[in-house]
Formats: C-alpha cells, sequence, structure tokens
C-alpha cells in the first residue's frame, strides 16, 4: 500500500510551545466536528479511566495507607510502610524475598521453555511441511479457550499422588519429601503447556511473513544453511522470540489459577496476594505486595511495546507471502517433526485425562464410568454455568465496540494522547488480574467522589458543547443542569441513601419531567427529524417507569420460579429473571451516564431555539440519577463482573478491531466521504459490512477470554452471580479433581459450541466470502 | 477571480518520529478557471498529492486559503465539498456492485430512484461500461474498475474532479486508451480537473495547464509547449523529457538575440527575460532533437561514443570539446548508425537554442 501522503524532506521548522498547544487543540476541534467519533473518543477514555486507571492508581496507593474498613478506627488512612518494611524486617525478610525469587524464577523459566516450545511448533508447521498442520494448529490453540488451570488438574490427574501415569502405571508411592508434580517445577511444566500458544501463534505469523527471498539471496550467494540461519533467520526473527519472551513473563506471573492448584509449598506473588485478601482480608498487603509485582510486570510490558515491537524488521500486519521454503534436510525436518509430535501427544494427553477424568468414579482408586460429576455440575453448578455464559456473552459486545472505537482511533485518527489509549488499553488484560480484582473492590465499594464528579464533567461539558453554541449558553446548560440535579438528590429521603432510591415516585417525577423535554423536542424540531429526537428521550422517559416497575416484575418471576417442579428448571428460571434485571434495572449512575451519551446524539437533530431548553432538563435528570446515593458502588453487581472481563479482553477486542479495519484500504473510506457520506453514513455502509464478519470472528476469541478468565473475577463474584472459573476452583480445593474435570469440559465444550456457532452463523451470511476469514488470533 | 483558487496554501507534518514539522507544501498559488484540466506534476515527495488531498478535504492545511467559486472552503469536510475524487487504488467498494458503486453517492442526496437509475445509465453510457451494471467489483478487470471508478466520480457532477495518479495501477497499454478516454470525457462535459501524477508524458497528453512541482513549491506554471519549450528552470528542464546542458557566455546582446559563446563557437539564441551582460554565463537547454549530425556542414566536429537503434530513432552520446551531448536522430533519410569513434559533424538548430532565465 502507497503511503497516503507523502512528505519530502524540508528543514523542520520550530515552533513555539503556544504554536504547539494550538496545533493539539485543533486536533481536537477537527475531531469533534464528528459528534460520533468524539462522543466515542469520550466513552472510551471513560472507559479506560474508570476501568483501568483509577483501579491500579488506587492499589498503589492502597499499598502505603491503612485502609479505612476492617481496622481500628484511630489507625484508618494513617500512612504506613508496613509491608513494604517486611523485605528488611528480619522476621519476615526469608519468606519475602522467597516468593519475590520464586515468582521471578517461575517466570524466566516458563518464558524460556515457552518461547522455545512455540518455535519449535511454529517452525515445524511452517517450515517442515507436515501432514495435517491444521491439526497441529487447533490442538496447539486448545489451551487458549480452557479455564486457566484445566492443564494444571489435568497434570494432577496423570502425574498427581494419585496420576494414571505416575502412581498406576510406574507406581511410585508418594511419601511426604518426595519430589511430587505440586512445586515449582510442576507449576512451571503447567504454564509452559498453558502458554506456550502465546509465542506459537507470534512466531506462526512472522514465520510466515518472512519473505524466503532472503533466505533465498543468501542461499544464491554459497551460504550455508546453518549460516543463513544464524546470519538471517535468526536475526530477523530476534524480536519476536524476545517478545514472546516477555509476554510469556508477563503472562506467567499473572497467573493465578495455576499456583492456586499446583504450587504445593512454593508461593508466588499472584497467589500471595490472593491469600492476603481472600485468606487474611487484609486490603493493605495485598495492595503493596501488588505493587511490587506491578513493578516487574509493566517494566517488562513497556520494554516488549516501546523497545522489541520498534526492532520489529517483520511487520506481521501484512498479508503472509506466497511462497514457503521448506527445510529439506532430513534431520533437522524429523527432529523439528519429533520434538513437536511428543509436545502434542502429551497436550492430547492432558486433555484426555480431562475427559476420563471427570467420567470415572474414583480417580486412581475406583477407575469405573460414572457420570456422577456431570450430575453435580448440571445442579449445583448449573448457574454458574448459566451466569458465566450469560455474562460473558453480554461483555462480548460491549469489549468488542471498546475494541473497535480503540482501532480506530489508534490507526486511522490522529490526536494526542493516542499512544496513551493505546497503552492504557492494552494494559487493562495485561497486568495480573489479581491486582485488578483488588483495584475494583476499593474503588467500586465506595468509589472516590472525585472520579464520579470528573466523569460527569466530561460529559456534561461535551454535552453542554452540542447543546448551545455560544459560551454563555454552554455555561447555563452545565450550571442549571447539574444545579437542578444536584437539588434533586439532596431532597429528603430514607435515611443516607437519598430521596430517589427509596420513592419509587421520584423516578415518575423524573420521568414526567423528560416527558416535559421530549414535547419541547417536538416542538423545536422539523417534521421529519422528529422520529430522531422525540423517540430518545421518550425511551428515556419509558425506561425510568420501567426501572420503577420491572423489580415487581422480576421478583414475581423469582418467586414463581421456587414453585416449579425438578431441581433445573426453578435456577434456570431464577438465572433468568436475574438476567432480565441486568437490562432493566442498571444503577441510578450508569442510567444517568447513558441518558447523557444519548443526549449527545439526540441533540444536534433539535433546532437551535428549543435545543438548550431540552438540554437542560436532559442534564438535570441525568446528573440526577449520577450523582444520587453511593454513585457507582458496583461490588455485588453484575456489572462490574461486565465490565473486568471487558477490561480482561479488551487487548483481544482491539485486536480484532485493528485486524479488521486493516482489511480495507482507508482511501475506500476517503472515497466515500468525497462522494458526500458523513462519517456515520461511510461507517455504517463501508466500513461496518466490511469490517463486521472479521471483527466478530475475532471477538469470538474475547467471549472465550471471559469464559475463562479467573484472577480478577474470582473477587467479584457474588452469590447471585456465580462464575464457573472460581466454582472450579472451590471443586480443586475440596479435592474434587474429577469435579474440576467436568466443570473444565463443559466450560470448553461452550467455548467450542459459540466459535461452531459463529463461524456456521458467518458462513451462512457470507457466502464464499467467509472462507477468507482468518481463524487465527 | 478564478474558479478554485490554491492561495499560499502551506501544509506542515509531524515529522517522523514525533520530532518538529515538515513542510509538505510550501506557499502554493495557483489559479485554476473553469472547465480547465490542471496536472499536478512532480517527483515522488514533491507535495503533489498533499495538495490535491487540502483540495479534496482530507487533509487541513496548516496555512493559505482554498476558494471555491468564490467561497473559502479551508476546513469544510470532504463530504460537503463539491467535489469527487478518483484515487489511485480505485478504491471501488468491494461489496457493492458496478450500480451501486456508481449510485452511492447518489444515493446520499436522496435523489428519487428513476432519476438515479438515468444518471447513473448516462455515465454508464459515457465510460462504456453498460451491461456491467450488476457486476461484483471483483469480476471486473483493471480497466474496467478504473471506469468504475471515473464514473462514481463523474456521476456527482462536482465542481471539480480530483484524480490522484488514477493510471499508475494499469499497463503500459491500457494506460494510453484510458488517457484518451479520460481527456475525450472531460472535453465532453467541460469539467474542471485537476490531476496528479509523475508521469510526463500523462500530463503533457491531458492538461490544459501543468503545474510542476518540486519540494513542495511550484517550479512553473504553463501549457505543455511552454513547459516544454520554455522550461523556467533547471528542474523543470530535467524532469520533462531529456535535455543536455551546457554552459556559455555571453558575447553579445542584440535586441531579443543574445551571442553565446559554447563550446567554442559562436552560437545565436532568443534572449531570455532577463538582463544579459557581456561575459556572464549562462545555462543552455540543448534538447537531444535539436542537434543535428551533419556529413558536412557542421558547427563542431563530434565523436560517437555510444549509440543505441531504437527503430523509429536512434539515440547517440556524441562527445563535443570535451562533453558528451545526448542526440537523438530521427531522420528517415539516415540509413545507417554511426559506429562508436566515428567523427561526425555537429549541428545545434538555431531556433531551437534555449537560455534558462534563472
Amino acid at each position: 500500500m502507497k503511503p497516503t501522503t507523502q512528505i519530502n524532506t524540508q528543514p523542520a521548522t520550530s515552533r513555539t510551545f503556544w504554536q504547539e498547544i494550538a496545533r493539539r487543540v485543533n486536533e481536537f476541534r477537527l475531531l469533534a466536528q464528528d459528534n460520533i467519533l468524539m462522543t466515542g473518543l469520550l466513552i472510551v477514555s471513560i472507559f479506560v479511566f474508570l476501568f483501568i486507571i483509577l483501579p491500579l492508581f488506587e492499589v498503589i496507593v492502597q499499598g502505603f495507607f491503612v485502609p479505612n474498613i476492617g481496622t481500628n478506627p484511630d489507625e484508618a488512612g494513617k500512612f504506613s510502610l508496613e509491608y513494604f518494611a517486611r523485605y528488611i524486617d528480619p522476621v519476615y525478610r526469608t519468606h519475602a524475598w522467597n516468593v519475590v525469587r520464586d515468582t521471578l524464577t517461575m517466570g524466566v523459566l516458563t518464558a524460556t521453555f515457552g518461547t522455545l516450545f512455540g518455535f519449535i511448533f511454529a517452525y515445524t508447521v511452517i517450515r517442515c511441511n507436515i501432514p495435517f498442520p491444521r491439526l497441529f494448529h487447533v490442538i496447539t490453540l486448545l489451551p487458549t479457550i480452557s479455564p486457566p488451570f484445566a492443564i494444571a488438574v489435568a497434570a494432577i490427574l496423570l502425574f498427581g499422588r494419585n496420576g494414571l501415569v505416575t502412581h498406576n502405571w510406574l507406581g511410585i508411592e508418594f511419601l511426604p519429601g518426595v519430589n511430587d508434580i505440586y512445586g515449582l517445577d510442576g507449576l512451571v511444566f503447567v504454564q509452559v503447556i498453558t502458554f506456550f500458544s502465546v509465542p506459537y501463534l507470534m512466531l506462526r505469523a512472522m514465520l510466515e511473513r518472512f519473505d524466503p527471498a532472503m533466505e533465498e539471496a543468501a542461499l544464491s550467494m554459497g551460504a550455508s544453511k546453518f549460516h543463513i540461519f544464524r546470519t538471517i533467520t535468526l536475526p530477523m526473527l530476534t524480536p519476536g522470540l524476545a517478545g514472546s519472551f516477555l509476554l510469556l513473563f508477563v503472562e506467567s506471573l499473572a497467573d493465578l489459577g495455576n499456583p492456586l492448584l499446583i504450587s504445593g509449598n512454593t508461593t508466588v506473588l499472584s497467589a500471595e496476594i490472593f491469600l492476603a485478601i481472600n485468606g487474611e482480608y487484609n486490603q493493605q498487603k495485598g495492595a503493596a505486595l501488588s505493587l511490587v509485582l506491578l513493578i516487574p510486570t509493566l517494566t517488562l510490558f513497556i520494554f516488549q511495546n516501546y523497545w522489541v515491537k520498534r526492532r520489529s524488521y517483520i511487520s506481521v500486519t501484512g498479508k503472509p507471502t506466497g511462497g514457503q521454503i521448506t527445510v529439506k534436510e532430513p534431520w533437522i525436518r524429523w527432529s523439528f517433526i519429533g520434538v513437536s509430535a511428543l509436545i502434542l501427544t502429551l497436550v492430547l494427553g492432558l486433555y484426555s485425562s480431562i475427559v476420563v477424568g471427570s467420567l470415572t468414579k474414583l480417580w486412581g482408586i475406583d477407575n469405573s464410568f460414572s457420570m456422577k460429576y456431570f450430575n453435580i455440575v448440571f445442579n449445583r453448578g448449573l448457574e454458574s454455568i448459566i451466569d458465566t455464559t450469560f455474562l460473558s456473552a453480554v461483555a462480548t459486545p460491549i469489549a468488542g465496540l471498546i475494541g473497535i472505537l480503540v482501532a480506530v482511533m489508534t490507526i486511522r485518527k490522529n490526536f494526542s494522547g493516542k499512544a496513551a489509549l493505546d497503552f492504557f488499553s492494552n494494559l487493562g488484560g495485561a497486568v495480573p488480574g489479581t491486582i485488578l480484582g483488588i483495584g475494583y473492590i476499593i474503588v467500586f465499594i465506595q468509589a472516590p467522589l472525585w472520579g464520579v464528579w470528573l466523569v460527569y464533567a466530561a460529559l456534561a461539558l461535551y454535552f453542554s458543547s452540542v447543546a448551545a453554541t455560544n459560551t454563555a449558553g454552554r455555561a447555563v446548560v452545565v450550571a442549571l443542569g447539574t444545579a437542578i440535579g444536584y437539588f434533586l438528590t439532596r431532597l429528603p429521603g430514607e435515611a443516607d441513601t437519598g430521596a430517589l432510591m427509596t420513592f419509587g415516585n421520584w423516578q415518575y417525577a423524573l420521568a414526567a419531567v423528560l416527558f416535559v423535554a421530549a414535547l419541547l423536542a417536538w416542538f423545536g424540531t422539523s417534521a421529519e427529524k422528529r422520529r430522531l429526537t422525540v423517540t430518545p428521550i421518550l425511551i428515556m422517559a419509558l425506561f425510568l417507569v420501567l426501572h420503577n416497575i420491572s423489580g415487581a416484575w422480576i421478583r414475581a418471576i423469582f418467586i414463581w420460579s421456587r414453585s416449579l417442579p425438578g431441581t433445573q428448571l426453578p435456577k434456570i428460571v431464577s438465572s433468568v429473571s436475574d438476567q432480565i434485571g441486568v437490562f432493566l434495572q442498571p444503577t441510578f449512575t450508569l442510567m444517568g451516564f447513558t441518558f447523557l451519551t444519548a443526549g449527545i446524539f439526540t441533540l444536534p437533530q433539535i433546532g437551535p431555539k428549543m435545543r438548550m431548553w431540552v438540554a437542560a432538563i436532559l442534564l438535570s435528570v441525568s446528573a440526577a440519577l449520577t450523582l444520587v446515593g453511593e454513585p457507582l458502588t458496583l461490588i455485588g453487581t453484575s456489572y462490574i463482573i461486565i465490565f473486568a472481563y471487558a477490561v480482561r479482553s479488551l487487548p483481544a477486542s482491539v485486536r480484532a478491531g485493528v485486524a479488521a479495519l486493516q482489511q480495507i484500504d482507508p482511501s475506500i473510506e476517503e472515497a466515500s466521504a468525497s462522494l458526500g457520506a458523513n462519517a456515520q453514513y461511510t461507517f455504517r455502509r463501508i466500513t461496518l459490512p466490511l469490517v463486521l464478519p472479521a471483527f466478530i470472528a475475532g471477538l469470538i476469541f474475547s467471549f472465550a477470554r471471559h469464559m475463562t478468565s479467573l484472577s480478577a473475577i474470582i473477587f467479584l463474584s457474588t452469590p447471585k452471580w456465580r462464575i464457573l472459573t472460581v466454582e472450579i476452583l472451590s471443586a480443586v480445593e475440596q479435592g474434587g479433581m474429577s469435579l474440576a474435570a467436568a466443570y473444565s469440559l463443559v466450560l470448553i465444550v461452550i467455548v467450542l459450541i459459540a466459535i461452531g456457532l459463529t463461524y456456521f452463523i458467518l458462513g451462512r451470511t457470507l457466502g464464499n466470502s467467509g472462507q477468507n476469514i482468518d481463524f487465527n488470533v | 477571480m478564478s474558479f478554485l483558487r490554491l492561495e499560499n496554501l502551506v501544509k506542515e507534518f509531524v515529522g517522523r518520529g514525533g520530532e518538529g514539522m515538515v513542510r509538505a507544501v510550501d506557499h502554493i498559488t495557483v489559479d485554476i478557471e473553469k472547465g480547465e484540466f490542471v496536472t499536478l506534476l512532480g517527483p515522488s515527495g514533491c507535495g503533489k498529492t498533499t495538495t490535491l488531498r487540502l483540495i479534496a478535504g482530507f487533509e487541513f492545511p496548516t496555512d493559505g486559503r482554498i476558494i471555491l467559486d468564490g467561497d473559502v472552503i479551508n476546513q469544510q469536510p470532504p463530504n460537503q465539498r463539491d467535489m469527487a475524487m478518483v484515487f489511485q487504488s480505485y478504491a471501488i467498494f468491494p461489496h457493492l456492485n458496478v450500480f451501486e458503486n456508481i449510485a452511492y453517492g447518489l444515493k446520499i442526496q436522496r435523489l428519487p430512484a428513476n432519476v438515479i437509475k438515468e444518471k447513473v445509465q448516462r455515465v454508464l453510457e459515457l465510460t462504456e461500461l453498460t451491461g456491467l451494471e450488476n457486476r461484483p467489483p471483483n469480476a471486473l478487470s483493471g480497466g474496467q474498475q478504473q471506469r468504475v471508478a471515473l464514473a462514481r466520480a463523474l456521476v456527482m457532477e462536482p465542481k471539480v474532479l480530483l484524480m490522484d495518479e488514477p493510471l499508475s495501477n494499469l499497463d503500459a497499454k491500457l494506460r494510453e486508451v484510458m488517457r484518451t478516454e479520460i481527456r475525450r470525457i472531460q472535453q465532453t462535459l467541460g469539467i474542471t480537473s485537476v490531476y496528479v501524477t509523475h508521469d510526463q508524458i500523462e500530463a503533457m497528453t491531458l492538461s490544459d495547464r501543468v503545474v510542476v512541482m518540486n519540494q513542495g513549491r511550484i517550479e512553473q506554471i504553463g501549457t505543455p509547449p511552454e513547459i516544454y519549450r520554455h522550461p523556467r528552470t533547471a528542474f523543470v528542464a530535467d524532469f520533462i523529457g531529456t535535455t543536455n546542458f551546457v554552459d556559455g557566455t555571453v558575447t553579445a546582446v542584440d535586441g531579443d538575440l543574445v551571442t553565446v559563446d559554447v563550446l567554442g563557437q559562436s552560437l545565436v539564441a532568443p534572449a531570455p527575460p532577463r538582463d544579459l551582460s557581456v561575459g556572464q554565463t549562462v545555462k543552455l537547454v540543448l534538447r537531444p532533437e535539436a542537434i543535428e549530425l551533419v556529413e558536412t556542414g557542421g558547427q563542431y566536429e563530434g565523436v560517437v561514443h555510444w549509440s543505441s537503434y531504437m527503430g523509429s530513432l536512434v539515440e547517440y552520446e556524441i562527445e563535443v570539446a570535451g562533453q558528451r551531448l545526448l542526440v537523438t536522430d530521427s531522420d528517415p533519410r539516415h540509413t545507417i548508425v554511426y559506429p562508436k569513434n566515428h567523427t561526425i559533424g555537429v549541428r545545434m538548430i538555431d531556433e531551437c537554442l534555449y537560455i534558462l532565465p534563472e
């Protein structure tokens, strides 16, 4: 592709500070010409701020202060270095440093072996001309769609104290002190198998795009095969190898599931943090340890992003090159194939043990066939299956929307802060989920008011800029709307929950106010545009009413579910009643934010005369909803789980968006603009139809990531919203390896069904073009 | 006032690596009349594409004004400008068929279906695409895709038609055909057009006027013959066609004629539009076809250094007084090709001598 602009090499002109500021302001002014794009940027920024930056910031801060909750009131909120001092204190020192040493050892070993295995696999698939490369590929991807400790469970089934291989075949009797699977070595083994698909995919993509002409050129100059590998192939792949090493290191440190299951007497940081929160209920300790874990993770993440990526000679964004040279020397070819086949057998063996283990009565002791574990899964575990699938599914379009917005912003637009947006949107998926989870607990039990006000201010200010054309008008809208809204929340109500929370009548009152706004909008809009202005406002009013009365319906469905026969039906129906609640009963603050955003889209269609007044009313209603009670108290709700899912899968979603967008030439969108289409029309008619299939295909990996994620979610699941991965963990803790295997199998099957269904539907609707979708991540 | 005016246009980009600003377009002023076909010509990186993108509205100027039909349109987004662009990559919408591609812009204008149909039919005839309405783009040849891209822009009846190297992806034969097509259609419709290319032949054959650009600046604006015969700068003389540059010393100035001492001989050439004094050194442009090879009566004696037979003409490199000159001999009566080291008489055709004004 030819660069769209050609730049000559004129001497750079120097600019003053203020000119630079003016340029940057102008960038945003140009961006704001497109209302939707600017709103998108605003939503993405708020999302990244609330669910990535703020929690991480609060975790770091919390490490230095005694928490307010659950401590001696005299001590609460005081500055304290207690948990950092433990790295010096002779009593704690040995243990503290041991944990750090073991964590880093685990990271280095996993990263080294994982990269090695990944490379061997990628080289085998691309260069060694193997039969069934597709099979190799698919089996390698199995760990990416498995719960984080499926391999650990399998490893224990095969190589544990009652393991099939160790106990039954080799007849090893494990006495205390004998080296068994539990420990650092077992942990590294499990992590390597779990994570080596990451370097495999990276290096495979690189090898695919490696122009064989380069090696052929070297060959024609008389270089030997080994010389070429040493001087051409290896240097070109070094950035990829280094990149996957760093990525694996970060993933290994972030892993929680495997260490909890299999690390035995060894403790690594992520597990130590988890136990500090869930065992000792010590927030400060958890936060302080999080900072210790965050330092190496963040360093390597930044290093990977800004150093290794820049040094890459091969762009992995392009199309694979046509021809591939294959290794001719039989001994090289067969040693690669041999090693790969060995690993493959191991992976297959591990997964078979999950299947067999889940169907065995008492593994290692009574190996007869039994369905009892699946009985437990589909009775006691049914709710968690339904809840997890539902929440993962709901989070997928949210992650997708944010992902495509970030992708559009970062690859198609230019503005200050683009690099930061790219960085932070990736960070949320890269930092150990444990840290993020603690951050969510700290932030969303009682959200810091400044954070809420900041988000409100950002939305309200942009809202006002579309509400009025002059500064005075904007000031009036913001001041009036906010003041009225704030006043409404201060009206006397029950206890300290605020008036709106207790009296359903207030929601009717707000709905009535919105009805007035709709009326004004009716008079203020030309006839053909009323559909676009009156309808959204009426929907808001209706939603307020629905929000109030749906509580009773949902309760009724729940009570009815109790009277249903059988054990499964009541659970399914009551889950459905909860799910309806997710859509109809959002928290007030989320409603406020949503109304503001909807207002931003609605206002420009209203005539200038009425617009300001409609805006003021909309803003006051939104402000009241945003600020009532304890804003953004999301812990215990399904929303925090949904958002946490979306954050964890955001890198995958952005990647899906970027991959999809890169399929289309930017001049196609420019052609549309040049023919008179505005950005919205272009997006709907050109970009979306071209991008959607590939994007959805990519999004399925976000869904898989949701289903399998554990480390952040473990702090957020509640009795009402039960999460499958958490359920598996507790099954393991109660010693039910076979039960854990059954749960894992169900989870894997759900993800596989989702993938199959997606491709089936895409294939149906797209016919032949569906075949062009790249199945890879 | 002209129909489309670019006034002191400047465009700066943030340089690679985010350091400093790079000026891609540097104070450009061009006036384009209604119905005129103007080409921006220059080597890659000269700022011609950036200039076109500024006109189209895909980039906004750092400084200066773009005036269309009396209105300053500097910061107007592209979809509000009454222009249509033909892209180098064609940028045909791959999920729409030929008809839908061409009707795309008309549908945005919410024209009634029968009007759309009629307009599309007319432009299909004009671009000789009739019968291909229902074809998907991937079932079209390169030339047909090019026509669809052109038709899609033409059907909008824009005030200005913009074309960004539209022929560069076609093979040589097809390029020639499409070149004539574009000129024919542009003449039929009388549509104001701005065309970007690095191919001088395209520029010469298509345009009413050519704007030669280099390093973000304009070197010369003129009709094709003006640009070829009277290049204002050495860059233009060198970029358009092939040229021999020779230094000369002025020995006499006589009204419109100047006598110059060139390679040891006195030659008379038309005076350039500037004051010359005796003894001053000037640069002469000697086009290869302005030099004759003669058996007798040559002004100089030259030695053939290298020759290349091309059928309709022969190219020579002849060494004259220590300088090598490129000469093309297209006289059909010359039946032999002079061998290397052959000594031959050389004549400069007086009317074709040209002194660079700068």
